[in-house]
């Protein structure tokens, strides 16, 4: 009888489900092209995305609805929201995609999932940093070596990357990554084997290259799960590791450490998250008009405003963090192949966890 | 118990409506998804490539992590089973002054895991932790990180698995008939003796099932290790993670998972072995209900009494830091230092005022309890025909039905999704990316092998006789199954139901890639607020989350062992029910053990 009971309420369950899915937005189930804005909906856009953490998804959706557009943020990692895309091209459920950086934008975009659009801003940034067809620039992100300044004076302090492992005042003191899953992690490393590179090498680095990345594994402390970089440095366990410039302040703040930052002569990868429009969205003309909106230089402004962000695009700087701004100006940019990056990544990624992780 | 002749099993128009529906169900969520999955993943141009397992065999890395992940599994095998059994009989065999208070310290693992439970030991005895910085003080030369490695990962995943004893083995002891006890006394056998020859081997099913469950757990380990296992222990599964996020190695995270996978059906199918030919049930005419026993050798009662109460302490330590924990602020809890004055609610405020408020709650709740419930009532049909009929097309069908145990679940998620973008006669030519069912059937089929395993073994511990007496009166099928069957099951399917209910309710592996738009269940939300996995907010989130789903599990077990306590009630007034029921039976009915109320499980450290 129970059982009976159980039954009857699973079949009404799904069916409630079913139906709000199938009545409000689902692109899919709606077969044809027109896809009727079903219900009070109205024509919802779906917005993947890396970047909606710390309240930015929040705020992003209030601001747009301001601007009368009607978001549903769908968060992911890096790699999870690049992996969902490429699964789900031959049917996108997303309209809109937005903050991975430019080696994740480029395997979407190899893979035939993004539309190409020029937004209305395309002019007011630099397009070097996209790819000037299918991803726009949005907001520049330094992939830095910090170190505890309050340990180490700015020339006792390690001068690049690699001074990490061959000088042994910084062994065992400076934190390693122990998975190369995040998007820091890799860029980290595409600009410690950039500069190796090696046409003849084992996954075009050369030798010498492949041995920095052992000895970073071998004199490098490893980073320990749940506790953040700055909480080890507070406690003294390490004094330096990777960190993008847009976490530095506010952690300082809250483990009450002082960080400096390292720029080495070669310069810093430079992480720039994207927008793009996805491939067969049915709401196209509404997409395009979203990434119009976002991108512009008051939107980008007010973003940089509440989330210390540098923005690429120039109109927008000045609404950004003065000291940030400042940082970027000095900043020197490494110059980095990304092309030959993300061809090899995924390769590069796979040596690393299999042979010099230990 | 010998095997059934397939001719006959075919006779059965009961077992050909459930065989249809179950060959239905694995060709198209269980094989049909992952057989292209798997495809995409070794044949990529449509060559087979030995690149994997060249790549993995000469990687000292990935094969010390994997030798770690087997070492793990049976060590947890054992020293779960040991630790299990002990709190098992402490609280519902043995006269143990508080057992009460006992049962719901040890029932704390019901309500948590992962990696927040394993912090919750390292706030303990890591080398900050408040047991080590005791002992340190007393003994100065001690090493102050001598709670890391192997050791701490076994210590910590043994304490947090054990889960499954607390429900299943605690249900089938319940069961057992009392009479054969006093028998087995009164012919001058020891406390031990009956415990050793009467009592454990009636446990064997249940035993064998929760053996195979924590093995799986041992190979699956993830976040002890990484918070606990320091340079020297590190296990395969986040190589298998970062492996399978990405697209050009994908061929090596799914080989490692056949391999684990390969080793689980093995484990699997010795169990079935040694399980095969035993009589699980009271043969005897009129049975009862077992009583506890008083331990006579008073130095053997106290050691029993001093052991039980440090575990105990053992158990619930962990659960009140990490309750107070979620209070300080997220620099505190990663720098362990805590003082009463920075406790505040702003954590809970923060959590509970987002723009998102309670909905991401309510949605898992609703695919959690929808899942769980299908999934359950669906193989309550399908465990009872695999464990009565027993020949070579039962035995397909078991093994095919733990096909999820094999890959990861963002694999199963991915395959769904290719499988199913576009229109597809096995479901009836729908769609189903996109839409809300799509999430719902990645939820039933991954709980399918741990619900067939309980539920097997609980069938395997009800009296034949009971049904074939039915059935020789008269009764059908259905009848004999809804009126004599179903009642024996239910403590244990009501508790495999709560335990798939809880474990859905965080899930993210499979949600990231399945949920739909407008209804994203909690796991998205909370991987939102505490990613980076580190920073200051995310890892007071990550405690904030974990404190509110022990109240959503706790209230969902005081549910389901409350109204199971009401149903055994109600229950002996019912005929047709012979009252000596056997085994199962007694445990419906008020429960010796009060503590059981509290009871509820969760996902177990992984």
């Amino acid at each position: 009888m129970r059982k009976l009971q159980t039954l009857v309420a699973a079949a009404v369950a799904v069916t409630l489900l079913a139906g709000c899915g199938g009545g409000t937005a689902t692109p899919a189930a709606s077969g044809d092209a027109s896809s009727a804005p079903a219900g009070g909906s109205g024509e919802t856009l779906v917005v993947y995305t890396n970047s909606n953490g710390e309240g930015r998804g929040e705020w992003l959706t209030t601001k747009a609805a301001e601007a009368g557009f009607k978001i549903e943020i769908v968060g992911a990692g890096g790699a999870d929201a690049t992996n969902k895309l490429i699964a789900e091209k031959n049917n996108p459920i997303a309209d809109v995609a937005f903050g991975l950086n430019n080696m994740y934008f480029s395997q979407i975009t190899a893979e035939g999932a993004l539309e190409p659009y020029e937004p209305a801003w395309a002019g007011e940034v630099d397009k070097e940093l996209g790819d000037g067809e299918t991803y726009w620039p949005l907001v520049k992100q330094a992939i830095l070596l910090g170190y505890n300044s309050d340990k180490f004076a700015k020339d006792a302090a390690p001068q690049d990357w690699t001074d990490l492992w061959t000088k042994d005042e910084f062994k065992a003191r400076y934190e390693r990554v122990t998975g190369l899953g995040t998007a820091t992690a890799q860029l980290v490393f595409a600009g410690i084997l950039s500069r190796y590179r090696d046409d003849s090498g084992d996954l075009g680095i050369s030798d010498e290259g492949w041995k920095q990345v052992e000895q970073y594994f071998q004199n490098g402390s490893p980073a320990v799960a749940k506790t953040d970089l700055f909480a080890r440095i507070a406690s003294g366990e390490v004094d330096m590791g990777q960190m993008p410039s847009s976490i530095i302040a506010e952690r300082e703040k809250s483990f009450k450490v002082n960080v400096e930052t390292v720029i080495p002569s070669v310069g810093v990868p430079l992480a720039v998250e994207q927008v793009a429009l996805v491939k067969g969205t049915k709401k196209k003309e509404q997409a395009q008009k979203f990434i119009d909106w976002f991108g512009s230089a008051q939107v980008q402004g007010e973003f940089a405003q509440q989330f210390n962000s540098m923005p690429v695009n120039k109109s927008a700087e000045a609404k950004a963090n003065a000291e940030v701004v400042d940082f970027f100006a000095d900043l020197k940019q490494q110059d980095i192949d990304w092309e030959f990056v993300q061809e090899n990544m995924g390769a590069w990624v796979e040596k690393i966890e299999l042979e010099y992780m230990t | 118990m010998g095997g059934t002749p397939v001719r006959s099993m075919a006779r059965s128009p009961f077992v050909l409506v459930v065989g249809a529906v179950l060959t239905w169900f694995i060709a198209a969520f269980l094989v049909w998804p992952n057989v292209n999955v798997l495809i995409a993943t070794f044949f990529p141009d449509g060559d087979f490539s030995g690149r994997a397992a060249e790549k993995l065999f000469s990687s000292q890395r990935a094969m010390k992590a994997l030798g770690n992940s087997f070492l793990l599994a049976v060590a947890l095998s054992i020293t779960v089973n040991l630790v299990g059994i002990f709190i098992v009989l402490v609280t519902h065999y043995f006269r143990i002054r508080g057992s009460r208070i006992l049962f719901l310290g040890y029932a704390s693992t019901f309500i948590y895991g992962g990696i927040v439970l394993a912090a919750g030991y390292k706030f303990i005895y890591g080398d900050k932790g408040i047991v080590t910085s005791l002992l340190v003080k007393v003994f100065p030369a001690m090493d102050p990180g001598w709670f890391s490695g192997f050791f701490a990962v076994l210590v910590v995943m043994t304490f947090a698995t054990t889960t499954n004893h607390m429900l299943f083995v605690a249900n089938a002891l319940k069961g057992i008939d009392y009479q054969t006890i006093e028998a087995a006394r009164n012919l001058g056998a020891s406390t031990w003796t009956i415990l050793r020859r009467v009592v454990l081997p009636m446990l064997k099913p249940t035993l064998f099932a929760v053996t195979i469950l924590s093995f799986l757990t041992g190979l699956g380990a993830l976040s002890a290790p990484q918070v606990l296992g320091g340079r020297d222990f590190q296990t395969i599964t986040p190589m298998i993670l970062t492996f399978t996020n990405s697209p050009t190695s994908r061929d090596l995270a799914a080989l490692l998972a056949v391999i684990l996978g390969v080793a689980t059906i093995l484990m699997l199918a010795v169990m079935s072995r040694l399980e095969k030919g035993g009589t699980y049930f009271s043969v005897s005419k009129v049975s009862s209900a077992l009583e506890k026993q008083s331990i006579t050798n008073p130095v053997a009662n106290a050691a029993v009494h001093a052991v039980a109460y440090l575990l105990f302490a053992v158990y619930t330590l962990p659960v009140v830091l990490i309750v107070v924990y979620s209070f300080a602020d997220g620099a505190a809890i990663q720098t362990g230092q805590l003082t009463p004055g920075n406790l505040t609610l702003d954590n809970y405020v923060r959590v509970l005022t987002q723009q998102s408020g309670l909905r991401p709650f309510v949605v898992s709740v609703v695919y959690s309890a929808l899942a769980a419930l299908i999934a359950v009532g669906g193989l309550l049909f399908v465990a009872r025909l695999l464990q009565k009929y027993r020949n070579w097309v039962s035995a397909v069908f078991e093994y095919l039905l733990h096909i999820p145990w094999v890959l990861p679940s963002a694999l199963l998620a991915l395959g769904l999704i290719i499988s199913y973008d576009h229109p597809n006669p096995l479901v009836g030519g729908a769609v189903l990316t996109g839409t809300t069912v799509i999430l719902l059937i990645a939820f039933v089929t991954v709980k399918i092998p741990f619900t067939l395993r309980m539920l097997k073994a609980s069938f395997a511990s009800v009296n034949s006789s009971l049904e074939e007496a039915a059935a020789i009166m008269g009764a059908k099928t259905l009848y004999v199954f809804r009126r004599i069957l179903l009642p024996l099951v239910l403590p244990a399917a009501a508790a495999i139901t709560a335990l798939n209910f809880n474990s859905l309710l965080d899930d993210y592996d499979t949600a990231i890639f399945l949920a739909h738009p407008l209804v994203q269940p909690l796991g998205l939300v909370i991987k939102a607020n505490t990613d980076g996995a580190e920073g200051v907010e995310g890892v007071a989130n990550t405690f904030v989350y974990t404190v509110l789903l022990m109240v959503i599990t706790g209230v969902t077990m005081y549910l389901v062992y409350g109204r199971s306590r009401l149903r055994g009630s109600t229950k002996k007034r019912l005929p047709g029910i012979p009252p000596a029921a056997p085994v199962a039976g007694p445990t419906l009915s008020g429960a010796p053990v009060p503590g059981e109320d509290a009871t509820q499980p969760a996902a177990a450290v992984r």
